[in-house]
């Protein structure tokens, strides 16, 4: 009997103890319910918090955007009708010229443009450069170049501004002046020398920098060229720069263009020789003065004869303290031994522009410009007329933000 | 004879054997010499001399960077408007944005003053926070690291030197912080004023307050109206020191301190920006020396 009652106490107790532990499991079952529907709730919260995009958005990859707007207001001694036909003698005819830039008496519009910039994969970098104008739309550059060659090697495809001396490759927003140099006005025309084709420029291994290039391009810029039935354009160049102490750099150039041109139905060569120079002091941490020139060539072939004609330009731009820049310009033909018998009676020697500017930049994204121009290179109407043309040019490049250039 | 052949040899595949090591600005390139040492050839693009957000992109540059093995960047927008045309113009695949000679320090740092929003109305704002954390001594074994592990992947030749190297200068450089911090104390109370925001990290590390700066907005030149502002508030709040760079114009630094009483200090932003800047030690003593003595 002693020996039941503690038996059964022992098995009531164990009971008890049975009913305690199950409710404590259940307890403990409906915490860990409760704890893991938190957790949930948590893990959704956070992942609402760190990642809210759209499942297939994919606006990370956009390319770099930037738009640019040119626009001026001009003052000049020819009316808008008799400037439009004017000629550069031996170069130009009456009528021919396109006046892309600052055309008008009054306000222009000169152009909005619109520039993307994208890496497409480890291989390409892709650009495309959309000039816009009231009534023109053009696919100003479209290229593609490669970022994985070995070498120092890289190519260039799709439709570009060819690399032929210092200015060419530049567009309008970045010169020193709103107006084109006048020997790249005279030889290639306001589209400058801008084609579809290839490019292939090689980087020197060695302390100075030497870069070697050539272009294969369609030939269909009409100044100087302008055969259209296959691709007949080539171009090489050698660049070479040197530093003299931190301040001063040198660079130069020597440029050469193989084409055809069409005058007269017939299929000729043109040859282009350029040489260009530029000294560019820093002076300060944000001033500098810079001097540009650039000499180009032209042996037009005509069959029965070759027109030899130059030119060249001289730029001294002193920029002081990002805000302001100064600059003086003279452009110059210096040969034009070509038929000039269409303007008999008419001085065509010494065919040469001054222009002087002051340029005022709030912010480097905008930028005003005044400018003044003595334009001796021009016949209106018939007659040598000297020009004098002021002007106020507002540029402003907003979106993303473009490198500086040499 | 052969001795010589064998010497000529050696030298040259030993010369051969360097890295060239191509840095955006000039700490990085301290950095790497303690770590690379022997074994590499720095070569420092931007001259601290001028604004490190605007170094003149000469084409000289271009031959630098065609040779280049590695090429430390800054980071965080701050070579945005120099650096890719030139990285294009190079033709060095070895060092394109993601290849394996290509290092980007801020991808390691934790950046401070990340704008909300961005809009060019604010100025020339760091879009992506502000990127001039070299100012912060602490920010240079972090630095460090990233070059150390860069470097042993690039050159595993020479990992065990790189390693070496690595320890010597963290122990050593652990030492000067505890020393430099202790200093440091005694200029908690410190409050200035800057013309950039180029200091943000040294002076938020040590408690040093910024009431505000001489360029209205980032990028845009002081104006009358905002350095009268800035004058007022300067006596207001008893403001006694003005951070100067040495790039930026010195006129309005000199007319408020006239106006107030305080003192221009010339701090260095990178190394060798002054004069006794040229180590990395005395590059951080010239920062704490020019604003808290
Ligand atoms: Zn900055």
């Amino acid at each position: 009997m002693k020996k039941i009652i503690p038996l059964s106490m022992l098995c009531a107790l164990s009971l008890m103890a049975d009913a305690t532990l199950d409710t404590i499991q259940k307890e403990l079952e409906t915490q860990k319910q409760k704890t893991a529907t938190l957790e949930s709730q948590m893990q959704a919260l956070s992942r609402a918090n760190t990642n809210q995009s759209a499942s297939f958005s994919q606006n990370a990859y956009l390319p770099d955007i930037a738009f640019i707007l040119d626009m001026s207001a001009v003052a000049r001694d020819v009316n808008n009708t008799a400037y439009s036909n004017y000629a550069i003698p031996g170069f130009i005819a009456p009528g021919d010229a396109e006046l892309i830039f600052n055309p008008n008496r009054g306000f222009n519009l000169n152009y909005a443009e619109l520039a993307l910039h994208s890496s497409v994969d480890p291989y390409f970098d892709a650009f495309l450069v959309l000039h816009l104008q009231s009534n023109v739309f053009e696919i100003e550059e479209a290229y593609v170049i490669t970022t994985s060659l070995p070498m120092g090697l890289r190519v260039k495809a799709g439709k570009f501004r060819s690399d032929f001396g210092r200015l060419n490759k530049k567009h309008h927003h970045s010169w020193h002046f709103d107006s084109q140099a006048l020997i790249h006005e005279a030889l290639f025309g306001p589209d400058a020398l801008k084609d579809p084709g290839v490019q292939l420029q090689w980087v020197a291994p060695t302390d100075t920098y030497l870069m070697l290039g050539a272009e294969a391009m369609q030939g269909t810029n009409e100044a100087s060229f302008g055969a259209s039935e296959s691709n007949n354009l080539y171009t090489g160049y050698l660049k070479s720069s040197i530093d003299i102490g931190e301040s001063i750099s040198l660079l130069g150039g020597m440029s050469i263009i193989h084409g055809e041109n069409f005058e007269n139905n017939t299929l000729n060569p043109t040859d282009l020789y350029g040489i260009d120079f530029t000294f560019r002091d820093q002076l300060g941490a944000y001033s500098s003065l810079l001097w540009q020139n650039e000499f180009i060539q032209r042996e037009k072939s005509l069959g029965i004869r070759v027109d030899k004609q130059a030119g060249f330009y001289s730029e001294l731009i002193y920029t002081y303290n990002n805000n302001y820049a100064t600059g003086l310009r003279y452009d110059a033909i210096t040969q034009n031994d070509t038929d000039l018998s269409a303007y008999s009676g008419v001085d065509t020697d010494n065919l040469d522009r001054f222009t002087a500017m002051l340029e005022y930049k709030p912010f480097e994204m905008s930028r005003l410009r005044l400018s003044y121009t003595y334009d001796r290179s021009k016949i209106i109407s018939g007659e040598r007329k000297n020009i004098n043309d002021v002007m106020l040019s507002l540029n402003i490049s907003a979106g993303a933000h473009s490198a500086h250039d040499f | 004879m052969k001795k010589i052949i064998l010497t000529l040899v050696l030298g040259v595949t030993l010369a051969y054997a360097n890295i060239n090591v191509d840095t955006t600005y000039s700490t990085l390139g301290a950095i790497v010499k303690k770590i690379g040492a022997e074994h590499v050839n720095v070569t420092v693009l931007g001259s601290s001399k001028y604004d490190p957000h605007f170094i003149v992109p000469k084409p000289s540059l271009l031959a630098k960077l065609r040779r280049a093995d590695l090429l430390i960047i800054n980071g965080g927008g701050l070579e945005l408007g120099w650096l890719p045309p030139l990285l294009r113009g190079a033709h060095n695949r070895n060092i394109q944005n993601g290849a394996k000679g290509f290092l980007d320090i801020s991808h390691s740092i934790a950046m401070i003053n990340v704008p909300a929003s961005v809009s060019r109305a604010f100025g020339d704002v760091h879009a992506q926070g502000n990127p001039h954390y070299i100012t912060d001594p602490h920010q240079v074994p972090i630095i460090a690291e990233v070059i150390y592990k860069k470097l042993k992947l690039l050159d595993s030749a020479n990992a065990t030197s790189y390693e070496k190297n690595y320890q010597v200068f963290m122990q050593e450089w652990k030492n000067y912080l505890t020393e430099f911090d202790a200093k440091m104390q005694e200029c908690k109370t410190k409050k200035v004023v800057q013309y950039h925001l180029l200091f943000n990290y040294f002076l938020n590390r040590y408690s040093i307050k910024s009431y505000g700066n001489i360029e209205p907005l980032p990028g845009v030149s002081p104006s009358s109206k905002h350095t009268i502002e800035l004058i007022r508030m300067m006596q207001k709040k008893d403001i006694k020191v003005i951070l100067q760079d040495v790039y930026h114009e010195k006129k309005s630094a000199s007319f408020i301190a006239d106006k107030t009483g305080a003192r221009v200090a010339t701090v260095p932003h990178d190394v060798g920006s002054v004069k006794g800047s040229d180590t990395l030690k005395s590059f951080y003593n010239t920062i704490a020396k020019q604003i808290c003595h």
